[in-house]
């Protein structure tokens, strides 16, 4: 069976985690295990892409424990996913084997890793299902996790942090569980190919889609919940803050882009689908818009407000990570921008360039985002702190861990060659090709705000005279240098306190202080981000392919099921359901026998 | 329960007889789950629900010491909260097996089959499922948790 690599990745990060938590007595073999899981997680996901490039139809589909769609839970694999699927194996695999370093043998003890992959099986589900109550399955798996995985540190501001994004996303969730049993008693399924085919002609099914726009709307409040986009940001600050750095990591530059994901599926693919005029005052809605009339001003209002607010507030943050879960926020307000504008675009064409650049930007701020926040957690390994105001001189203690910050930071402003600078010409293109002056106007100040923001960071952090806790770091790392590895196994070099006093040794002789595993995985995103920049052709055929995907409603019903895309069902309705899964049933009992 | 008041000797007898009875049904349901109300999940939790009257009523120690101490295989291990922990992890592994179990058969991932016996002894026609395999697993996974969150914060 080739479509078993549908399922490839899952099983492999399912896998891990399991074995994570049967080796937990076994600290060193669980590293080992876990790196090696995540390696594996990037071989199986390379195996799909490749397997998705190849296929004709370019998806494939797999039947979970053999049962059909409607009914059955399917999982399908195409460009879009597969991109997805590309963004988190990478950022997946870099964050764990920063963990390995990062997160110490107590730590270790608290099953990390088992709860880390169990946060990537989140995702992977996510990415692949083809079933929307399936979604809410696994952005429970992945919630479940991560509420832990912010909680980690277990201090005070750990706990409040972790407490208020659980409470937040239990509210989530309950919400998402209303809108899918909203949208199952309404359309009578809950497989997304079969509910965009009874949308696209409802009433050959009986269904009236003026409740789905309402129900639509309220999944889209958890979808941008889960993204972190502007009215629904306020637990992004401080979960950020609180988790440890590979989580962070995780979560800005995966997590948040399974919400993304799932608005460019169900939106673009399935309740697009759906014929219905909606006429807001000034946006003249043609039927060939459908519901993304309604999505595209409330898209572009919340984008505006992100990029708009979130850079505003990053400039004034006292610590890094506080600076960088602004402009998280700010980030996925230029990712919703493209999306925003694609949604009123009538024209094809705009609109898969819109889709194309949201997903490029995607991935940019995903590597980008999870560079940095892995670069400010090695400074603060080192120097155990991320307030502004105790850093400076980085350049001159840890000269590759601030180039690898550079190219991230240049990388999110836009600077060519770098993946950025292609991902902003994408939302400026967009924005000029559907005509949308407004729209240019807030990304061009966005970009501004970017520039703005990234240049305190570096100016506080890296330039200038170092700190006195930079300082001590140094000549901490100095001595420790001398006398043994400068940290120890799965430690923290909390060593800034100790050696205060011996302050004002030569600098010079210290080549860095900042962990060298921890550097490399900060580099090894660095590089990506250029490779992708200077031979940007690949990621951007995959974009546009996976933006041709997204739009391709009537393909993707057809690879899900042959037989609902080509005979309608006739006793049509909500109400066949419970019938042909007891029809089903009797058949496989009598097959049994 | 704190030293001063002993529960009384009714509760006691009664809890003696329950346990059992709780014990028993859970297992009913686990077999009978894979097609009729049932199932490892709901057999889980009554089985939770056996031990935590039993940690009511005769204390976190008496049932560590009687029961998952002297308890053969389990005793070996150092704590009980250890082997609620691997019951989990060994669930989760198993029900994960079962369903990885199917693609070694060509068939997708969980795709579960079922065998009749027919013409047993008294008993009649047996049902081989092995949707019990993953059920199972998922009896370990819900009672493990379960216990695991019981005995720490029971503990504290």
């Amino acid at each position: 069976m080739t479509s078993t690599v549908v399922i490839a990745p899952l099983l492999v990060a399912l896998g891990t985690a399991i074995l994570a938590l049967l080796t937990r007595r076994v600290p060193r073999l669980q590293r080992a295990l876990s790196v090696a899981g995540a390696g594996a997680y990037v071989v199986g996901v390379a195996v799909l892409v490749r397997a998705v490039r190849l296929d004709p139809d370019g998806r494939l589909v797999y039947r979970v424990s053999n049962w059909d769609g409607p009914f059955g839970i399917v999982l399908i694999a195409d460009p879009l996913s597969t991109l997805m699927l590309a963004l988190a194996a990478v950022v997946s695999l870099v964050a764990a084997v920063y963990s390995v370093r990062f997160v110490g043998r107590e730590g270790q003890r608290l099953s990390y890793h088992a709860l880390y992959h169990l946060m990537v099986v989140g995702v992977t589900g996510a990415l692949l299902t083809g079933d929307v109550f399936n979604l809410f399955v696994w952005f429970e798996v992945m919630l479940m996790s991560s509420y832990v995985l912010v909680a980690f540190a277990s201090d005070s501001d750990a706990t409040r942090a972790a407490l208020q994004y659980a409470v937040l996303n239990l509210l989530g969730s309950a919400v998402m569980l209303l809108a899918i049993g909203g949208l199952y008693a309404t359309t009578g399924t809950l497989n997304m190919a079969d509910m965009a085919r009874r949308l696209a002609d409802p009433t050959a099914f009986g269904i009236d889609p003026a409740p789905v726009l309402g129900l639509s709307a309220l999944l889209l409040v958890v979808f941008l919940l889960k993204a972190g986009v502007m009215p629904f940001q306020f637990w992004v600050p401080d979960a950020y803050r609180a988790a440890p750095a590979p989580v962070t990591a995780v979560l800005a530059g995966v997590v948040k882009k399974v919400g993304v994901y799932a608005v460019v599926r169900l939106y673009f693919t399935v309740f697009a689908a759906a014929p219905l005029t909606v006429s807001l005052p000034g946006i003249s809605g043609g039927p060939e818009l459908g519901f993304l009339a309604f999505f595209g001003p409330v898209l572009f209002l919340m984008a505006t407000a992100s990029a708009i607010l979130g850079g505003l507030g990053a400039i004034d943050q006292p610590d890094m990570e506080g600076l960088l879960a602004y402009s998280s926020i700010a980030q996925i307000g230029f990712i919703m921008l493209p999306l925003a504008v694609a949604a009123t675009a009538a024209a094809p064409a705009v609109r898969t360039v819109g889709i194309a650049a949201a997903l490029v930007y995607s991935v940019n701020h995903g590597l980008a985002k999870s560079l940095l926040f892995l670069a400010v957690g090695a400074a603060e390994d080192a120097i155990g702190s991320t307030r502004l105001s105790d850093l400076g001189g980085l350049t001159e203690v840890a000269p590759v861990l601030s180039g690898a910050f550079l190219i991230g930071a240049l990388s999110l402003v836009g600077i060519p060659p770098l993946t950025g600078f292609f991902a902003k010409l994408l939302v400026f293109d967009t924005a000029v090709r559907a005509g949308a002056p407004l729209a240019l106007a807030v990304a061009l100040a966005g970009a501004i705000l970017t520039i703005a923001y990234v240049t305190r960071a570096w100016n506080n952090a890296f330039w200038g005279s170092p700190g006195s806790r930079v300082h001590a770091a140094a000549t901490a790392a100095r001595t420790g240098r001398d006398d043994g590895p400068a940290v120890a196994d799965g430690g923290h070099a909390d060593a800034a306190d100790d050696a205060h006093g011996t302050a004002g040794d030569d600098l010079a002789t210290v080549a860095s202080i900042a962990d060298p595993v921890l550097v490399g995985c900060t580099l090894s995103l660095a590089v990506l981000l250029v490779a992708l920049g200077i031979g940007f052709d690949p990621l951007y055929a995959a974009a546009t392919d996976a933006a041709a995907a997204a739009l391709d409603t009537e393909a993707y019903v057809r690879a899900v099921d042959p037989a609902i895309a080509g005979d309608a069902i006739a006793d049509g309705g909500g109400t066949g359901g419970d019938q042909d899964v007891a029809e089903q049933l009797r058949a496989l009992r009598g097959d049994g026998r | 329960m704190s030293e001063d008041r002993e529960p009384t000797v009714i509760v006691k007898t009664v809890t003696r007889t329950v346990v059992p009875l709780i014990a028993l049904t859970a297992i009913a349901l686990l077999i009978k789950g894979h097609n009729l109300p049932g199932g490892g999940f709901i057999a889980g939790v009554l089985t939770t629900t056996a031990f935590a009257l039993l940690y009511v009523i005769y204390g976190l120690d008496t049932v560590r010491r009687d029961l998952v101490t002297n308890a053969g295989g389990v005793g070996l291990l150092s704590g009980p909260t250890q082997s609620y922990t691997r019951a989990f992890a060994g669930g989760l592994a198993l029900a994960f097996g079962s369903g990885v179990a199917a693609m070694l058969f060509d068939v997708p991932f969980l795709t579960q089959a079922v065998v009749f016996v027919d013409g047993i002894p008294l008993y009649g026609e047996l049902e081989f499922a092995s949707a019990l395999a993953f059920d199972l697993g998922v009896y370990f996974v819900v009672v493990g948790s379960l216990l695991t969150i019981i005995a720490v914060v029971g503990k504290e």
